[in-house]
């Protein structure tokens, strides 16, 4: 017992120190590693926060001016009053023929945060009520993840100008990945909270 | 000839390496992929609701009655291990059911944490109709919170490994094979 | 031997003619219902009129219309208007149409006449 005692009890505080301290210096190796692309995560499918809108006419036509906004942003009723104030959008006339109009509401309707299951747009929907804002970054889950950002980063900055812009600091917006790790923000660098 | 009997029931060990697996993949997917980390989370839920239900009402050594030991009894086993001198247990010596316990409680925080996050920082999950629309500072002190437990659960399991390792080579038996076929040898009179 | 790359400035020629045959096309659809002829020297003023509220076409497309713009508030790139640098402008009337609905509403706080959209027309082309 004694031989055992002796040759083992080391090796095994040794092994467990070892253990320890590798997950520790692992957990650390990823430490800088903002954007998440160098472990674990790197053998999952990407992310997906929100399907991205894939319709043609809607990308082309909604679009041409703004990023064209994951119809899973907000419920089918704001995208209805949306689309049925086009000739004064947020202060832009964005007519469209009838019968264009009408495809793209049927299309943000049927893929709307109440009607998708897929990212977060289920639990905006949740979090909304029966709420119909017209601009996703005045909803309470929008201001909640953004609330620590101060407005100088965003708003007075040149390169931003509007939390609005998505693109302009979420990298990957346009695959549908809005995760806080790929956040750079214009003139500032990585977001790191 | 060794004569062997069974130990673990077949509930104990799908439990015991159902856990393994979950917990690993939880730990590992983090919020990169918000889905499969949360049903891993129900799962490890789940399954250590079965462990404490199985308790009270499973087979001999997976009753607590079996292994749980006041502090003071772990404490002395465990001074015994380190000098080679512990007696065998057929089921959970009292150090390693003390690592037992710790493990299930730390799991648990860990699985109600997360709860707490996903319902007021996701509005999702059981938890969300009450837990929606809190104010900021829960979800994120809850984030936190989760974050230690899930690493202190991490430090239990390599506690658990090591003390495995050291009774497996103390009384020279296979302890991790014991709970994947669920035999160990008896002691020959 | 023939080579197929010596074909490529013969595409190039015959898309050029295309586009310009279909901006033709696009200038006369306003043309045939307007008054008088266009005149790119109306269109140049129409063009630099002040709006309403203090609104005008370069907030979006800039000073110099060989160059990209920006859209004032959004902040999007917007290809050049001048179509000796994107020969694609003003070939489709849907587009051209669209546009001129919405930015002369919003310009000037309503639609451009035949005539007026055939002398802006004029005046682009020749850009």
């Amino acid at each position: 017992m004694k031989e055992i005692q002796k040759t083992f009890t080391p090796l095994v505080i040794f092994l467990t120190l070892v253990m320890t301290i590798g997950l520790t210096l692992q957990a650390c190796a990823y430490e800088d590693d903002d954007d998440d692309d160098e472990g674990f995560s790197r053998f999952l499918p990407a992310r997906m926060d929100f399907r991205p809108a894939d319709d043609p006419q809607y990308r082309e036509e909604c679009g041409a001016c703004h990023l064209a906004y994951p119809p899973g942003m907000l419920p089918a009723r704001s995208w209805q009053r949306i689309m049925s104030g086009l000739e004064d959008h947020f202060g832009e006339n964005a007519e469209l023929d009838a019968q264009t109009a009408r495809h793209i509401t049927e299309y943000l309707s049927a893929n709307a945060a109440d009607r998708s299951h897929t990212g977060r747009a289920p639990n905006i929907a949740r979090s909304l009520g029966v709420d119909a804002p017209l601009r996703f970054t005045e909803t309470r889950y929008f201001l909640r993840k953004h609330h620590e950002i101060p407005p100088r980063l965003v708003v007075n900055n040149p390169d931003v100008e509007s939390f609005s812009r998505c693109e302009a600091c979420h990298t990957g917006a346009e695959r549908g990945d809005y995760d806080e790790h790929q956040v750079r923000i214009p003139g500032v660098g990585r977001w790191d909270d | 000839m060794t004569r062997e009997i069974k130990v673990w029931d077949p509930m104990v060990r799908i439990f015991h390496w159902s856990l393994v697996a979950a917990f690993f993949f939880a730990y590992f997917t983090e919020d990169d992929f918000l889905s499969p980390h949360v049903w891993a989370g129900y799962a490890v839920g789940g399954l250590v609701l079965f462990r404490v239900l199985w308790g009270f009402i499973g087979s001999q050594h997976a009753r607590f009655s079996d292994f749980v030991r006041p502090p003071r009894e772990a404490i002395s086993y465990l001074k015994d291990e380190l000098k080679g001198r512990a007696p065998r247990y057929i089921g959970h010596n009292p150090a390693g059911g003390a690592n037992v316990i710790a493990l299930l409680v730390s799991l648990a925080f860990t699985v109600i944490t997360g709860l707490i996050v996903y319902g007021a920082g996701e509005c999702a999950g059981p938890l969300s109709s009450w837990l929606c629309n809190t104010p900021e500072w829960l979800p994120e002190a809850g984030e936190e919170i989760h974050e230690f437990f899930a690493n202190f659960t991490l430090f239990l399991v390599v506690l658990h490994v090591a003390g495995v390792i050291w009774s497996s080579l103390l009384h020279h038996e296979n302890l991790v094979a014991a709970m994947w076929h669920g035999r160990k040898r008896i002691e020959e009179e | 031997m023939f080579k197929a790359r010596a074909l490529i400035p013969f595409f190039l020629l015959l898309g050029t003619t295309v586009a310009v045959a279909d901006r033709r096309a696009v200038l006369e659809h306003y043309s045939a219902t307007a008054e008088n002829a266009p005149s790119a020297e109306r269109g140049r003023m129409l063009w630099n009129k002040p709006g309403i509220r203090g609104r005008d076409c370069t907030q979006c497309h800039g000073n110099d219309l060989r160059q990209a713009g920006r859209h004032r508030r959004t902040r999007k790139p917007i290809d050049p208007m001048a179509p000796s640098v994107n020969p694609k402008r003003f070939t489709d009337l849907r587009k051209v149409e669209k546009w001129f609905h919405r930015n002369c509403k919003w310009t000037w706080g309503r639609e451009c006449t035949a005539q007026e959209k055939a002398d802006i027309l004029q005046w682009l082309n020749t850009l």
